[in-house]
Order: structure tokens, then C-alpha cells, then sequence
């Protein structure tokens, strides 16, 4: 049946030589699993945009909406928990995904003449990627979006002369707020797909003129070609289907986040961006006082300056990553300082996570054993025991738990009763009180 | 799987292709596998993500009218009760009127204070001992049934308890105009 139909579309439409052009395209040197990553790419990029489309259904991109509509969408929606960890998911995907084609095409030199227009278009997709990535965070305006995006913009802030004019109009204005989300949203969903789009377009259009760069010996190159159908599609299929798969199992595992709702005055909540940015956000930290100009301006601008002129800076036609040691050195280089950095921050966001949760646990804890009946803590709650204001900078965390288990045994003649608390509530209460300090250090 | 050098590279790939024609059948159903597991496996969840809130109806709890213990009977009451109405994620509240009416062995009864006509709001006439609409004069009597005038149907009566003394109801509002009476 398909046969008939294909027949009878090739003969009103002329597909023949189309289908020649796009599936019987011969690969150099053979078809590779090596190679896959460019469509992996292509189809999270769709997959985004599909996901993405379904979700603006029940999203609102306004102050008093945005947070509420999540929420709903999450609770309420059949799916809409899922449908919202596909595109949470897959954003990360679409990440690794360009993150290991660029790095193929690096190795492989096949940014080199005659295919420099080729990785010029995909740089700008690069950072097309980037601003998708930076842009959707915004739009939840929970804690998390609003505090990770008052930083971002204030980085832009940093840059010398247009650094506040730039902010400004990233912003929609003096402060993050209602145009800043506006603004957001119309990025996200608007500006940037088309512009994905146009750029993916001349990026396969550019691909198909000069055709893949195949294996680094051009002798190898030069003995063999496959065409793209079916082997190649095969390979890319399977790849991409284990990519989904990843995706599904975490959208199904690990919901998206959703902190409370964004609250300007709240200035105790620690922002941490989204996993591809945690080595920029660590090498930050690293960067104070006249070095932070450094850090928020000079190596991102020379990063991707040299990303654009890469063709240029490695001009002769040798293409065998031994033959290139300066370039392929470097590369690998900035690879694991990207690597270590990133492994830094993981660590010490995932103490302070951790910590986080337990806190906020040993909070729930102190209302519900009524502690406020004989503690107070700035001023709430009744004088009877010691006040817990700054608990914190005067007990450590044995001293603590030893004393939530047996009061008498560490103060005498302490009238506090024992609660029988279990290790896990000890340990919660002992940090919320450790959370009571005079200072943040 | 034999290599395809430069000469004649046309005519080797196609000698190949007629003879891995079995590979070829296998990695197009591979292919199709793949798709359409993906197709289905995000098709099913999207088609029911955008459906399935469309079709839900609102379901209304009980809402609290008032005590009705100084209620007499045979005197209908005009009773506000505050509804709660959820769109999507905005949740508000709404203050709707009914008419409650005690019967002599003190049964209780509610009616949607919306003429089932075309939705006016309908009053008590103590002196004739009916319920007036003033749009276009349909009279009910206190039990709702239509004494005269264009209404095609009785009063809508809503689901009433009562605990304590107090008058729990069941808000709901009804198509306007019809003979049948068909919740909104």
C-alpha cells in the first residue's frame, strides 16, 4: 500500500531525486556510530519544540499566573507531570547531545575548508542552545528561576560601558520582573525556534552541498562510500532511540522541579543554575574583585571568539587529531577543566541541597513538637528554655543531638522533656538549629 | 560487505544494494520500530495532556447557605451562598443566590434563584404567594411548578442537607430556556 501511494506522489511530485539527494547521499570512508550525534541533536531539537508547544497550552507568562499554572499543570493536568519532564529532560539531552557532536566534528577536524560555514552556523546553534536553556529557566518564576536569573543577568551587568544598558534591555527594565518574563517567554517561544529553525535549515543545507567531512584519512575516505539509507539512518535511529529512552526514564523517575514561588525580599535562598552551567557558575567563585571582569566578560568572549575563528586558527588540511597536537591539546584541556569544575560544583551543590532538605525538615519538625511553647526564635515563640535566636554559633551538631536525646545528661537541671526522636528527626532538628546563625559564613 | 572504490562507485553501490536487499528490509523495520515507539510512547501521553482537563467536569462540594432553625414554613428565603468556581489554575470565589423554601411537614427544598426561562433573577410576591420573574412574568408556586407565563420548566431545585441546623447545598446552574433540565 505505502508503494502505491509513494507511486502515485512520485509521479504527481517528482520525489525521486529528492530521495536520491537526501537518503542515497554517499558517507566517505563508510557509515559510523561516531556519526550519530548530528541527528541525535536534530531530533531533540524537534522534540523540544513539540514538547515545548504542548506545555505553552497551560501556561500562563505572567507574575501572578506563571508559578500557579505550573503547579496546576503538574498536579492536575493528566500527563502534565510527565509531558513537563520530557522537556525539563530533554533539554539536558539536547545539551549532551550538541555537547558530543561538537566534540566529534572537533576531533575529526571537520570544521576545515571547505566546511567552515558549516561549523560557523553550528557555533551560532551552539549558543541559540544556550539561550534556549537560559531563557526557559526563567519561566517557572519559582525560587530557583528568579534568584539562577537575577545572577545571569547581572553577570551581563559586569561588562564594561554597555554592561547596564545590556541588562536593561535583557530585563525589560531596571528590575527583574513582569516584562522580564514577558520578554522570557517571547524568547523562548517565539524569536528562538524560528531562528533554530532558519539556522538548522542552512546548517543541512550547507551539509548537503559539501557533503560529511567521512574519517580523518582521506585515503580511507577516498576507498569506500556508503549511502546514508538505510545503514546510517539505522544507526542514527537507534541512538536516537536510546537518547528517548533516557528522557522517558527520567521524565518518569525524577519529576522537573518546582520550588515555591518567586519572592524578591527572600534573599536566604541560594540560586543554582542548571547542571551545563556549573562549571561557568564554579569558575565564578574563583573570580574576585578585579578578576570577576575576567570571568564574566574576557574568557567567554575569547571562548567563543575562538570557537568562530577555530577554521582559521587551524588552517592547514591535515586532519588526524596526532597531527593537530596544539589544537586537539587545547581542546582537551578546556575538556577537563570543564570536567573538573563541573565535578567541584556538583559536590557542593549536593551538600547544600542535602542540607537544604534536612533543614527545612527539622523546621516542620520544631513547629509540630511545638518548641515555640518554651524556645524563641527572634522574637516569636515563649521564653520558658533558652532563647534559639543564634543557637547555631554557640552548639555544634554532637552537642546538639546528644542533648535532643537526653536534655539531663548534657544540662542538669534542664526541664526540657525527652522526645524519642529517631536518628533521621534528630539529625533534621540538629540542622535547622545549626541553621540559626548571626551570619551566613 | 565489500568496499565501493571511486571507479564505477555508481554501479558497486547498486550491485550491493540488490544484494543486501534481506539487510535492508530488516534495518527499514528497525527504523519504523523506533519511530513509532517514540511516536507512541509521547503520542498518547500529548493526545491526553491536551483532552482529557477539556472534557472533566467541575464537580461542586457542599457549600454552607445559613442556619435555617428561624425558617418558617410556607415563607420562601432568599439565602447567598459562596461558590467556590476553579478555572484552570485561578481559583475564585463567587457569591450566587438560591431561594429556600420549609414545607408544613418541614422539609426542605433549594431553588437556583436563575428563572429557568431565559436566567433573570425571579422574586417572591408575599401578597399572591408566588414567585414573580419580571422579565417576562412567569409565576411558580412555592413548590417551583409554573403557574403561567413563556418558562418551559419548574424552578430548579438543588441537592439541600441539612446538619445542625444549617442548610448545606449543592450549588449548580442549569440551561436556560429548555423543558428538560440539563446541568451546565
Amino acid at each position: 500500500m505505502w508503494q502505491r501511494l509513494y507511486a502515485w506522489l512520485d509521479e504527481r511530485l517528482k520525489l525521486s531525486p529528492l530521495r536520491i539527494a537526501l537518503l542515497d547521499e554517499p558517507i566517505p570512508g563508510g557509515v559510523s556510530w561516531i556519526y550519530v550525534f548530528g541527528s541525535v541533536t536534530l531530533f531533540f531539537s524537534l522534540f523540544q519544540m513539540i514538547t515545548g508547544m504542548f506545555l505553552a497550552l497551560y501556561y500562563s507568562p505572567s507574575l501572578e499566573d506563571a508559578h500557579a499554572s505550573i503547579r496546576y499543570l503538574m498536579e492536575e493536568v493528566p500527563f502534565g507531570r510527565f509531558i513537563r519532564g520530557l522537556h525539563h529532560w530533554g533539554a539536558s539531552a539536547m545539551m549532551v547531545a550538541i555537547g558530543l557532536h561538537m566534540l566529534q566534528v572537533f576531533l575529526y577536524g571537520a570544521y576545515k575548508r571547505p566546511r567552515e560555514l558549516m561549523w560557523i552556523v553550528g557555533v551560532v546553534l551552539f549558543l541559540l542552545t544556550l539561550a534556549f536553556g537560559f531563557s526557559g529557566y526563567l519561566l517557572p518564576w519559582d525560587q530557583r528561576a528568579y534568584w539562577a536569573t537575577q545572577v545571569g543577568i547581572n553577570i551581563v551587568g559586569t561588562i564594561p560601558f554597555v554592561g547596564d544598558v545590556l541588562a536593561r534591555i535583557i530585563r525589560g527594565g531596571q528590575t527583574l520582573g513582569a516584562m522580564t518574563l514577558s520578554r522570557f517567554f517571547a524568547l523562548h517561544t517565539l524569536f528562538l525556534p524560528w531562528l533554530l529553525m532558519l539556522l538548522i535549515g542552512i546548517h543541512l543545507f550547507v551539509l548537503r552541498r559539501v557533503g560529511p567531512a567521512g574519517p580523518w584519512d582521506e585515503a580511507r575516505a577516498r576507498a569506500l562510500a556508503e549511502p546514508f539509507w538505510p545503514k546510517q539512518v539505522a544507526m542514527d535511529a537507534v541512538a536516537i532511540g536510546i537518547g528517548f529512552f533516557i528522557v522517558v526514564g527520567l521524565a518518569v523517575g525524577l519529576s522537573a522541579p518546582l520550588s515555591d514561588p518567586a519572592n524578591p525580599s527572600d534573599t536566604s535562598f541560594t540560586p543554582v543554575p542548571e547542571w551545563y552551567f556549573l562549571f561557568y557558575y564554579q569558575m565564578l567563585k574563583y573570580m574576585e574583585g578585579p578578576w570577576e571582569i575576567a570571568g564574566t566578560v574576557v574568557l567567554p568572549v575569547l571562548f567563543f571568539l575562538a570557537l568562530f575563528l577555530l577554521p582559521w586558527l587551524d588552517r592547514q588540511p591535515e586532519r588526524r587529531p596526532f597531527s593537530r597536537l596544539v589544537v586537539v591539546g587545547t581542546g582537551s584541556v578546556f575538556l577537563v577543566v570543564v570536567l573538573v569544575l563541573m565535578s567541584i560544583s556538583l559536590q557542593e551543590t549536593a551538600s547544600l541541597r542535602l542540607a537544604d532538605a534536612a533543614m527545612l525538615r527539622g523546621k516542620v519538625l520544631y513547629k509540630e513538637l511545638d518548641c515555640a511553647g518554651c524556645h524563641r526564635i527572634h522574637g516569636q515563640g515563649e521564653a520558658v528554655g533558652p532563647d534559639l535566636s543564634y543557637v547555631g554559633d554557640r552548639r555544634d551538631r554532637d552537642w546538639l543531638i546528644k542533648h535532643f536525646r537526653d536534655p539531663q545528661a548534657v544540662v542538669p537541671d534542664s526541664t526540657m522533656p525527652a522526645y524519642g526522636l529517631d536518628e533521621e528527626d534528630l539529625n533534621d532538628l540538629a540542622q535547622f538549629m545549626l541553621s540559626l546563625k548571626r551570619r551566613e559564613e | 560487505m565489500w568496499p565501493c572504490g571511486n571507479e564505477r562507485r555508481e554501479l558497486c553501490m547498486q550491485q550491493r544494494d540488490s544484494a543486501t536487499e534481506v539487510r535492508r528490509s530488516f534495518l527499514g523495520w528497525l527504523i519504523g520500530a523506533i519511530a513509532g515507539l517514540i511516536v507512541i510512547v509521547t503520542g498518547i501521553p500529548l493526545v491526553g495532556f491536551t483532552v482529557l482537563p477539556a472534557l472533566r467536569r467541575r464537580s461542586q462540594g457542599w457549600v454552607l447557605a445559613g442556619s435555617v432553625v428561624s425558617l418558617d414554613s410556607g415563607i420562601p428565603r432568599e439565602f447567598e451562598v459562596v461558590v467556590s468556581i476553579a478555572d484552570g489554575w485561578r481559583k475564585t470565589t463567587r457569591k450566587k443566590s438560591i431561594w429556600v423554601v420549609k414545607d408544613q411537614r418541614g422539609a426542605i427544598s433549594a431553588y437556583s434563584a436563575i428563572c429557568p426561562h431565559l436566567g433573570c433573577g425571579y422574586r417572591w410576591e408575599a401578597e399572591q404567594r408566588r414567585f414573580h420573574c419580571p422579565c417576562h412574568h412567569s409565576f411558580f408556586d412555592l413548590d417551583g411548578r409554573v403557574l403561567s407565563g413563556p418558562a418551559p420548566r419548574a424552578l430548579d431545585t438543588l441537592p439541600v442537607k441539612v446538619e445542625d441546623g444549617q442548610l448545606l447545598v449543592m450549588y449548580k446552574e442549569f440551561k436556560a430556556g429548555t423543558s428538560a433540565k440539563m446541568e451546565l
